[in-house]
């Protein structure tokens, strides 16, 4: 269950990518398309030439072919073998390998115990559903006993129930099987969900390394920040525990109310696609509601970014061009803002 | 709406013009078809050589170029190497050489002192049936090539990708993998190259003659029939190779038409 280490390597968009995985360690890959994050995960698995070195344990593996390298691969598109049934296809790395029939048996019904598709086990590829192929798909990428797993985009064809509920159990199982794994996902919040540490690739470099909350709370660099929405990050001067799972904070002019199970937050960041804002008095009740003055407004692109401030507390909201244009907004106009506790990150305080 | 069933209309009577040429011409076999002299000629000695010499070169040309085929398909399919586009377009030199041609180039290569050599330090080729077999075999290659790397080119690289990333080098990932997947297109494009072998006549009978009961095939034989003006002989001989070929036709369509893995 090896360290990997990526040093100076370039292929296609990479250029002089540096990255250390460690043992164990679940890695998520994060970034735009075309920024090169598969590209990392052929070159871990040698099922491409490059330059630059990789490092299995402090091991040079650059002339290691692929199927001596001990690295799974769950492919975006899957590929399970189309001419041989559940069983057969978990089978195969197995029997390729040289493992005895019994083994191979054990294996097979240890794996689709674990990823429930026990009762596909007989049945061919084309017949299943897409969240039973990719369980029969990730049996087979783990079942020779890799070191280490690497994982393209391994929720992206679900649909978002499937995805969420295969992610949590990829995360036990991948803890579980005390494996090396790394990655690539275009969702953040996904890649929250089971990472250790995520690295923000961009243009073929990468931007930052770190666990999800220090991405949230303290993005390394500007483009960081712009890939993950740019969050408002409040610090909470106060917290108090309004009843079980809720609390209220106080934020220099600003007091929100959270769903929160623990008792002391320490900051908040709140995505601008979250904050809403609106000319006339938003109804309903009146809680994480405020009346705030525009003090900025910028477009970027298609989007507008409009800068409020709540008494002394400031905050940025975004919105598409085309809302904006409707809204009567200008600087220096009082509106009424809405905060959406749809996808909060919480740091909570020592 | 008139316009599209009348542009149905019309392409189906083509089609239907085009059964009724092929079908014209082998009814009109049955003009000059009788029972005795069919059995008779069937079961001569010199027919059943031919018959049984057709059968024995083509299948083994069959096996020969298939051998070659399948590797080399896969390298064209997969690899992008140094002169592989020139390979890839001398494939095609069956097709765009009249049978002739290539038997003569043949015949010109061991005029040479290579295949002088060749001939009188191995094997002689010309005017024997190694002469058959090459001709069958120098025809039919390219072509198996060409239909085995359609074949190959439809399954995607992917799936050793994967077998390779669970252990089996790029040998077992090829013959546990891409093998299987491609079973069926090859089975159907080796008949099909079985069908253009027996059906080989112009180099063979520029290579190995046209002896009977030594290098005679059955197109040969047909060929031989015709020019002595015997064409009730000739009917009975092509109705022989007619069967043998949509037998073997109908085949392919069966195999063809089964779901596909891919």
């Amino acid at each position: 269950m090896p360290r990997i280490e990526l040093r100076n390597i370039s292929k296609h968009v990479l250029n002089d990518l540096n990255l250390i995985i460690e043992d164990k360690e679940v890695m998520a890959l994060v970034g735009p398309n075309g920024a090169g994050k598969s590209t990392v995960l052929n070159v871990i698995a040698g099922l491409i030439s490059y330059d630059g070195e990789v490092r299995f344990d402090g091991r040079k593996m650059d002339r290691t072919p692929p199927h001596r390298r001990g690295v799974g691969y769950l492919f975006q598109d899957l590929a399970l073998f189309p001419h041989l049934t559940v069983a057969a296809n978990i089978a195969y790395g197995l029997k390729v390998q040289g493992y005895e029939a019994g083994a191979i048996a054990t294996r097979i019904d240890e794996l689709t115990k674990a990823l429930h598709i026990e009762r596909l086990k007989e049945r061919y590829p084309q017949s299943l559903s897409g969240g039973e192929k990719q369980r029969v798909a990730i049996a087979r990428a783990v079942a020779p006993f890799q070191k280490i797993l690497l994982l393209d985009e391994p929720t992206a064809s679900l649909d978002p129930q499937t995805a969420k509920y295969l992610r949590a159990e990829l995360g036990v199982l991948l803890k579980r099987l005390e494996i090396t794994a790394v990655f690539v996902i275009h969702d953040l919040l996904g890649a929250e969900e089971i990472a250790d540490r995520i690295a923000i690739i961009h243009k073929g470099r990468i931007e930052q390394v770190a666990s999800p909350e220090t991405i949230f709370f303290h993005p390394g660099t500007d483009v960081v920040s712009e890939f993950i929405g740019r969050p408002n990050i409040l610090t909470c001067d106060q917290c108090r525990v309004l009843s079980s799972g809720l609390v209220e904070i106080t934020s220099g002019d600003m007091r929100m109310v959270l769903p929160y199970e623990g008792d002391m937050i320490g900051k908040i960041a709140i995505s601008p696609h979250d904050i809403y804002i609106s000319n006339t008095k938003p109804p309903g009740p009146a809680i994480n509601r405020y009346q705030a003055v525009v003090t900025e407004i910028v477009r970027h692109r298609s989007l507008v970014r409009v800068r409020v401030a709540i008494g002394k507390t400031s905050l940025v909201a975004e919105l598409a061009e085309g809302i904006f244009d409707e809204m009567d907004i200008a600087e220096g106009r009082e509106i009424y803002v809405v905060v959406k506790l749809r996808r909060l990150r919480y740091v909570e305080s020592m | 709406m008139d316009r599209e069933v009348n542009f149905k209309r019309l392409a189906i009577a083509f089609s239907i013009c085009v059964f009724f040429l092929y079908a014209g011409l082998v009814l009109s076999l049955f003009h000059f078809y009788k029972g005795p002299l069919f059995l008779e000629t069937l079961c001569s000695a010199r027919t059943l050589f031919s018959l049984k010499l057709s059968l024995i070169t083509a299948t083994t040309a069959t096996a020969v170029s298939v051998f070659f085929a399948i590797p080399s398909a896969y390298a064209l399919s997969r690899y992008r190497f140094f002169g592989s586009q020139v390979i890839d377009t001398i494939l095609e030199l069956p097709m765009i050489v009249s049978p002739v041609a290539l038997g003569a180039l043949i015949l010109i290569f061991f005029n040479t002192p290579a295949g002088t050599f060749i001939q009188e330090r191995g094997v002689q080729v010309v005017f024997t049936v190694y002469g058959i077999l090459l001709a069958q075999f120098i025809t039919t290659v390219g072509i198996a090539t060409r239909l085995i790397k359609a074949a190959m080119d439809e399954i995607p690289a992917r799936y050793e990708d994967v077998a390779k990333t669970l252990g089996a080098s790029p040998a077992k990932a090829f013959f546990t993998v891409t093998l299987p997947l491609s079973r069926r297109s090859i089975i159907a494009s080796a008949i099909l190259t079985w069908a253009k072998a027996l059906g080989e006549f112009g180099a063979t009978i520029t290579v190995a003659g046209s002896m009977a009961m030594k290098t005679e095939t059955l197109p040969v034989a047909i060929f031989m029939r015709l020019a002595s003006a015997d064409i009730e002989g000739t009917a009975v001989l092509v109705l022989i190779l007619l069967a043998i070929g949509l037998g073997l036709l109908y085949g392919v369509r069966l195999l063809a038409g089964r779901p596909s893995y891919v």
